[in-house]
């Protein structure tokens, strides 16, 4: 090889794209995580082991009864809305409009809490307990993995607003749009344990 | 090792960045396990005598364990750049220099570093230690079955010691190539000044440290008495050694995902200006294959052992039969990702030991798009075949005839690189150092792997060999025999670049012959005991077994001898040995370019590339 030489210097577009390039392969880890999920959850429903996907009455125990999914597509409604919100704040970097992104991402950061109080609540309410046989282990499954990434996208969308509320996407604004990709993707999971679990 | 200024000059006291160090994060490790495991034990509630499962022991351990990495994590540094940039502070140009390791000495390397060459050199540390502790285990082993009635270890102990061997070489394996010369070596390869994401880079580092230590916590509590394979019901079962080992492999997963997509980022958005695909080294391919083929393949190994977690400390039935749960599901997911993870091993140090053939042989790499389809063959197929080890397992058996198929399919795209390193060596101008005779070596190893691999995707075969010796002496061909093999090589072939000196060349024979004759006398020993029907990991055996498992322990003895004259050679070649010139090996990549010490950047300027990297033997060259 021949070592040549010219200047160095790197756009943020650059930047930009390598990172958003960085957030996708790590998404691709992320969905094998949640797709490994799904294949749990169809694995133990359809094998049904000894009866015990969802445990019929005993003497001293009542018979599981599998949760309504409303509540998991009620979480995944809130992020797709989390979703529009942001992208509607993304639009609004691109057009120049600081106020419209500044307005955007606060309402997808509100969004993001009120869809992790929703999981909090589901957690928390839900009539069974951990030892309640197969379907129950998915549901707590389903929910922790909502729960872990309902977490980071309040940290994500709380910095993405803070961030826009300090002017610093005045010139460059691909974070935002990176930002835009995780959120995609956090109700696509949820949309994923939503789906499944409307199979009991 | 890398090069910059031994001078002091960063003032104290400026930011929270500069207090932070390997110390900080060690004594915030500790604090916050003791502390979370205080709090368990005084608030968390007893198990109730009419559970089916006792699990609160075990939620005090993962709670204690899961703090321990909190506290590691924010000790070392690696939080402050989210919360930086949460709150929309973002690091100066300063503080990036500070992280990069400028004018900071040796204390680089105990510190969040991001510098691609610390990080490389931090690489190469870790997988040092992490062979010479598996490797010690290795010999306990063998000392054990020095004789038929084993005797000195206790079953408990030997099985924690057999499963601790298993899990540490696997990971040392994993790492041995992409961690110290994928760091190191591949950005300058490609002519890039760092990696993609250089914090992301020291945070894949210093998981692994992270993640070390709930594996050794763990051997006081009971060890891993299952095997590295961890199979459920049985780690269910396990005393609370088993916690240990379940954090050890999710912080590691996520060490090997992140590394896998700063790796990938940074060869397809950071080549030098020419460098295109047709004119890429082959080392960077077989890189960014091993990586991106860990990058979808470990999430599911991470999920087997959070599954494996819930069961143990909340009483779920993912793995427990009698609540619903399965133990073929944890097979699933646990070959998912671990037939996968033998290619992640190997194909980058055959792609290595591709590189070298070339500089070696003085001739172009023979069929250098042969090489690419045989790395993307064996790539595709390798996520294929995972139910080969679960044929005796009675999980789907009208599978085993497709899954023997698409297993010997992957002969074929192997014999594709075998083709590549015999076509570069036929004819060539041998250079005979170490780093060609392990080419030699490897293909004589991976040929035995691979032939006796071939018995074991036959199913009837499979349900006479499975379970034995054969079995071992059969993957230690693979990952040691090849992988290994190829790895201390590049270790001799990069080491003028990563220390500036050349490694003492007799050294490095004498721990050649050493480890392979040692190896070839161990493992053939084992295959035929295997083959004669000795199980693996039990500690005792029948008396008719003996002579072949005392040829198979002097074996690995002679092994020992050579590692321990390898690892003498690191360390007196890096303090004594012979100043290196530039490019001693008159190799055309582009590593080789640049002086030793190397800069910060790497390259004052960005180079051009014009040619591909084999152009040896002609006009020129």
């Amino acid at each position: 090889m021949s070592v040549e030489t010219h200047a160095h210097h790197e756009h943020p577009d650059v930047v930009g794209s390598r990172n958003r390039l960085g957030v996708i392969l790590l998404l691709v880890a992320d969905i094998a995580f949640a797709l490994s999920m799904v294949f749990v959850y169809f694995y133990l429903r359809g094998q049904n082991v000894n009866n015990m996907w969802l445990p019929a009455a005993t003497a001293d125990h009542p018979a599981i009864e599998p949760l309504s999914s409303k509540s998991a597509w009620i979480v995944t409604a809130i992020c797709a809305f989390g979703v529009l919100s942001h992208v509607y704040g993304l639009r609004g970097a691109r057009a120049g409009n600081q106020t419209q992104l500044k307005l955007g991402s606060l309402v997808a950061f509100i969004a993001s809490i009120v869809a992790i109080a929703n999981q909090t609540n589901t957690i928390a309410s839900a009539p069974f307990t951990f030892t309640d046989g197969a379907y129950v282990s998915c549901f707590y499954m389903f929910a922790f993995l909502n729960m872990a990434h309902l977490i980071l996208t309040v940290f994500i969308s709380l910095g993405n607003w803070n961030r826009a509320r300090l002017g610093l996407y005045t010139e460059n604004f691909w974070h935002v749009d990176i930002v835009r990709i995780w959120w995609i993707w956090m109700a696509v999971s949820s949309l994923l344990g939503a789906f499944c679990l409307s199979f009991p | 090792m890398t090069t910059l200024s031994q001078e002091k000059t960063v003032a104290p006291g400026k930011s929270i960045i500069e207090k932070l160090n390997v110390v900080t994060a060690l004594v915030l490790g500790i604090v916050s396990a003791v502390v979370v495991w205080r709090l368990s034990l005084a608030f968390l509630p007893e198990d109730s005598e009419s559970a089916a499962l006792f699990t609160r022991e075990d939620k005090i351990t993962l709670l204690s364990m899961c703090a321990w990495f909190v506290g590691f994590m924010t000790g070392i540094g690696a939080l402050v750049g989210p919360f930086r940039w949460l709150m929309g502070k973002d690091l100066s140009h300063d503080e990036n220099m500070f992280l990069a390791g400028k004018e900071m000495g040796p204390k680089r390397y105990f510190r969040y570093t991001t510098d691609h060459k610390v990080v490389g050199i931090q690489y190469l540390f870790i997988t040092i230690l992490i062979f010479f502790l598996g490797g010690g285990l290795a010999m306990l082993i063998r000392t054990n079955l020095g004789r038929a009635e084993g005797g000195w270890l206790h079953p408990q102990a030997y099985n924690d010691i057999v499963g601790t061997h298993g899990i540490l070489m696997i990971v040392g394996t994993i790492i041995m190539i992409t961690g110290p010369f994928g760091n190191f070596i591949m950005p300058i390869m490609i002519g890039a000044r760092d990696m993609a994401f250089p914090r992301l880079n020291a945070l894949s580092f210093w998981l692994i440290v992270a993640a070390a230590v709930p594996l050794l916590w763990g051997q006081f509590l009971g060890g891993i008495s299952t095997g590295w394979s961890a199979y459920n019901p049985l780690a269910s079962q396990a005393p609370l050694g088993m916690d240990g080992y379940i954090m050890y492999i999710c912080i590691f997963a996520v060490s090997t995902m992140v590394a896998g997509a700063n790796i990938t980022t940074t060869v397809v958005k950071m080549r030098a200006k020419g460098m295109t695909w047709n004119r890429t080294p082959i080392f960077i391919y077989g890189t960014v294959a091993s990586v991106a083929l860990a990058l979808p393949a470990f999430p599911v190994f991470f999920l087997s052992q959070v599954l494996s977690a819930f069961d143990r400390a909340l009483g779920t039935s993912f793995y427990n039969t009698s609540l619903g749960g399965s133990g073929w599901l944890y097979e699933n997911l646990f070959w998912l990702m671990g037939h996968p993870e033998v290619y992640v091993i190997l194909i980058p140090s055959i792609a290595a030991l591709m590189e070298m053939a070339p500089v070696f042989t003085r001739r172009p790499l023979f069929g250098f798009n042969v090489a690419i389809m045989g790395i993307a063959g064996i790539t595709g197929l390798s996520v294929l075949v995972w139910a080969h080890h679960m044929y005796i397992s009675g999980w789907a058996p009208l599978l085993n005839a497709p899954f023997m198929l698409t297993t010997e399919l992957i002969s074929i795209p192997t014999g594709m690189l075998f083709l590549v390193l015999v076509g570069t060596l036929w004819r060539g101008r041998l250079w005979m150092t170490m780093p060609l005779m392990s080419i030699f070596a490897l293909l004589w190893n991976f040929m035995i792997g691979g032939v006796t691999g071939i018995y074991l995707s036959d199913v009837p075969a499979d349900a006479f060999l499975h379970g034995s010796m054969y079995v071992t002496a059969h993957f230690h061909y693979t990952l040691m025999g090849a992988g290994l093999t190829g790895a201390l090589a590049s270790l001799v072939y990069w080491f003028p670049k990563m220390t500036g000196r050349m490694f003492d060349k007799t050294l490095s024979w004498i721990s050649f012959w050493l480890v392979q004759i040692g190896f070839n006398v161990a493992f053939v020993g084992m295959f035929m005991v295997g083959l004669a029907g000795q199980p693996r990991r039990v500690g005792t055996y029948a008396p008719t077994f003996s002579t072949a498992n005392l040829v198979t322990t002097i074996g690995a003895y002679t092994i020992m001898i050579g590692m321990l004259v390898l690892l003498y050679g690191v360390i007196d070649s890096a303090r004594n040995g012979v100043k290196a010139p530039k490019n001693p090996w008159q190799a055309k990549t582009l590593e080789w370019t640049v002086d030793y010490p190397i800069p910060l950047e790497n390259f004052d300027e960005l180079p051009t590339v014009t040619t591909d990297a084999y152009g040896y033997g002609k006009a020129q060259s």
